[in-house]
């Protein structure tokens, strides 16, 4: 029972990671109808922001968060609006080529500034939990689970409550429609990719924390968005979260599979992909569009 | 006008070193042409580089020497790079494209086993020598093969010295759990535990295979908390060994010994975890520290130095960058031997070799793995790599037994 616990804890923790980077990878897609192939690379660039300003000036990780998402949305809307927009009505192979290259560009950039040395954000504090009667919970990973959702459920109110939110929702629902009524386009989707690069910004930046960082570590990041957002369902961000959260857990029970060791932990995420896009193709909790 | 003055100083120069170091070093040979794929870019660019490192570090003084002297004539030695990527299959395109393109003389090895036994299948169509630092994997060397020498050794021999060292410890570890990554290298590692740790008398209570690359390892740490073993080993890469160490903390699993067998050798692996690297052991081809005498190149001391001198920003050489030069070293020392640049001879050079270098012995058996060369185990303490076991070539003893996490 305690070890059963103790899964579902570490399953939750991983799981609030996996919805950080998924939620901006969904709001891409969903909005501007480009799966995103350089949103781990996005990921990582944020990680890199907060192991650059640990290592060198000594700033509290967690201090370092807000800076990463200002930063990411800067070059994620400058991204857009400079080089996506150009491609945004063409047929989704060219998104997938043109977002590739990006990835390509950006990990090579990292790795000459950064060299391919393993970094990792190791605190006074790093590895310190609440033990609970024989549970586990680290304090990083509960903090980043908590951020996680507070990042979500910001966003979600900034979508349904805020005028460029609003304008976002309506550029999803019909460009067409959204331009004719006076929403600027290029601005909407800029701002859009803007808030995926932020919120993936941040993600890294806990990241950095949890694991070690390469420049080519956001690669495995890109393919776990693309599940999470369809386990969730794709247009909610409460989706995507829920997405996430099913993610950690399926890949914590799969890895403790008695006998099996957990080479399987992917193929049965994957495995579990499959079954929803099967029975429930809007995702466990996605709207039919 | 100005141009033309220069390009004929230029010319003017390049011929007085020409013949400058022909007067010094005798007669100049052809150029002795080798080649290598390396990881420059993709998962494997760090141990890549490092490989590289130790390839050019050999490259500059060959060269210092005026080159490979084969049969009284100085040839000087490019080595020709290629990118493989990081992939195994690329990087066997490659190696054909050095011998068929670039007319590489002899090969080198990539890094990582996986593109080593893709790279050892080129030379031996090819019946082209390839000497390799990188892939330790058994499987490599158990196809038959006759052009692939490796001079690192094998897979099955990387933790075993952990457990030697162990058995010689008081109150001495008995019950060990073993994490691996699905991978060729690293499954022999972990075999190689599970087939030695009886003779040792201790015993493996829990053997768990994770997928290779995996980065959220909580949930096979907490299987290994919940064995409650002395001894915790993994058998991976560096980015899984700074996982484990993690989620080891974070879950408070108190073994008397960590050890993983790639990873903790690395400076990354200290600058990543800082104080929580100390204490952990791992199995190690070389160190710094050792105590070879060798019979030719440079002492260990002055290996290490040179190093330093070349790559001032990188401390101490760890042994991805030594077994690199060692092959060099090995390719070098056969075609001396052979005293001709014809695969063939210098293959049979290669079988025949039995030479003591800054890096151990060099002696391959009949399936071109080096069996001769110990391992030996290092232990980071306070930040630094020390050499544990064997006694003879240590230079501390171990910190015995880990303190538990919350006791540091």
């Amino acid at each position: 029972m305690a070890a059963f616990a103790q899964l579902v804890i570490i399953g939750l923790l991983a799981g609030g990671i996996y919805a950080a980077v998924g939620v901006g990878f969904g709001l891409v897609w969903g909005v501007l109808n480009i799966v995103n192939l350089a949103h781990g690379a996005l990921v990582i660039i944020g990680a890199y922001l907060t192991w650059q300003m640990f290592a060198v000036w000594g700033v509290d990780p967690f201090l370092t968060l807000p800076i990463d998402a200002i930063a990411l949305f800067v070059l994620g809307y400058a991204v857009q609006r400079g080089v996506i927009n150009r491609i945004i009505r063409a047929p989704l192979l060219f998104t997938f080529l043109l977002t590739f290259g990006l990835n390509l560009i950006a990990v090579n950039v990292l790795l000459l500034i950064f060299k391919s040395d393993f970094r990792s954000v190791t605190t006074a504090y790093s590895g310190a939990g609440l033990e609970l009667g024989g549970l586990v919970i680290p304090y990083i990973r509960l903090a980043a689970l908590g951020i996680a959702l507070v990042m979500a459920a910001v966003l979600a109110i900034l979508l349904s409550r805020t005028r460029v939110g609003l304008a976002i929702q309506a550029v999803g629902s019909d460009r067409d429609a959204a331009q004719l009524v006076g929403i600027d386009l290029r601005h909407a989707y800029a701002v859009t990719f803007g808030l995926g690069a932020a919120v993936a910004g941040v993600a890294g930046g806990m990241i950095a924390m949890i694991q070690a960082i390469t420049p080519t570590a956001g690669e495995p990041y890109t393919l776990q968005a693309f599940v999470v957002v369809i386990l969730g369902g794709l247009g909610r961000v409460s989706a995507t979260v829920v997405g996430g959260l099913v993610f950690g857990l399926v890949e914590a029970f799969g890895q403790s599979i008695p006998g099996s060791g957990s080479v399987f932990a992917n193929a049965i995420a994957f495995g579990v992909m499959v079954l929803i896009l099967v029975t429930r193709p809007q995702g466990l909790m996605g709207r039919l569009r | 006008m100005k141009t033309r003055i220069l390009t004929l100083l230029a010319v003017a120069g390049v011929v007085a070193l020409a013949c400058g170091s022909s007067s010094n070093q005798g007669a100049t040979g052809s150029t002795i042409v080798l080649g290598a794929p390396l990881g420059l870019t993709g998962s494997l660019t760090k141990e890549s580089a490092l490989t590289k490192q130790g390839y050019d570090l050999w490259l500059d003084w060959i060269n210092k020497q005026g080159g490979i002297n084969v049969n009284g004539t100085k040839h000087p030695v490019t080595i020709k790079y290629y990118d493989d990527t990081s992939n195994a299959n690329q990087s066997a395109v490659l190696m054909q494209k050095l011998i068929t393109e670039d007319k590489a003389n002899f090969l080198l090895g990539p890094y990582g086993s996986a593109s080593t036994a893709t790279d050892a299948a080129i030379a031996e169509q090819n019946q082209i020598p390839m000497v390799e630092a990188n892939g330790a994997a058994q499987s490599i060397f158990n196809q038959g093969y006759k052009y692939t020498f490796g001079v690192l050794s094998p897979a099955n021999k990387y933790l075993q010295g952990v457990l030697d060292m162990a058995a010689t410890l008081n109150p001495k570890p008995t019950t060990i759990a073993m994490l691996s990554a699905d991978d060729n290298f690293s499954l022999e590692v972990a075999q190689g535990i599970i087939d030695y740790a009886p003779t040792k008398g201790m015993q493996v209570v829990l053997y768990k295979k994770y997928k290779n690359g995996a980065t959220a390892l909580t949930a096979e740490v907490q299987a290994a908390k919940a064995a409650n073993p002395d001894i915790l080993l993994n058998s991976g890469h560096l980015a899984e060994a700074i996982a484990i160490n993690k989620a080891a903390k974070e879950q408070k699993l108190n073994a008397k010994i960590f050890a993983y067998s790639v990873g903790p050798s690395t400076p990354d692996f200290i600058t990543s975890l800082g104080k929580d690297a100390d204490y952990v052991y791992d199995g190690s081809q070389w160190t710094p520290q050792v105590k070879y005498t060798a019979d030719f190149y440079l002492s260990v001391a002055d290996y290490v130095a040179a190093y330093k001198a070349k790559y001032p920003s990188e401390g101490a050489p760890d042994y991805h960058v030594a077994e690199s030069t060692a092959a060099c070293l090995a390719l070098q020392r056969a075609i001396e031997n052979a005293k001709s640049l014809d695969p063939k001879k210098v293959r049979d050079a290669l079988a025949a070799l039995d030479v003591t270098t800054f890096y151990g012995k060099i002696k391959f058996d009949s399936r071109g793995i080096n069996v001769y060369k110990p391992m030996v185990v290092e232990q980071i303490q306070n930040g630094q790599h020390h050499t544990v076991f064997p006694a003879d070539v240590a230079d501390k003893q171990a910190m015995y037994p880990t303190p538990g996490w919350d006791q540091r």
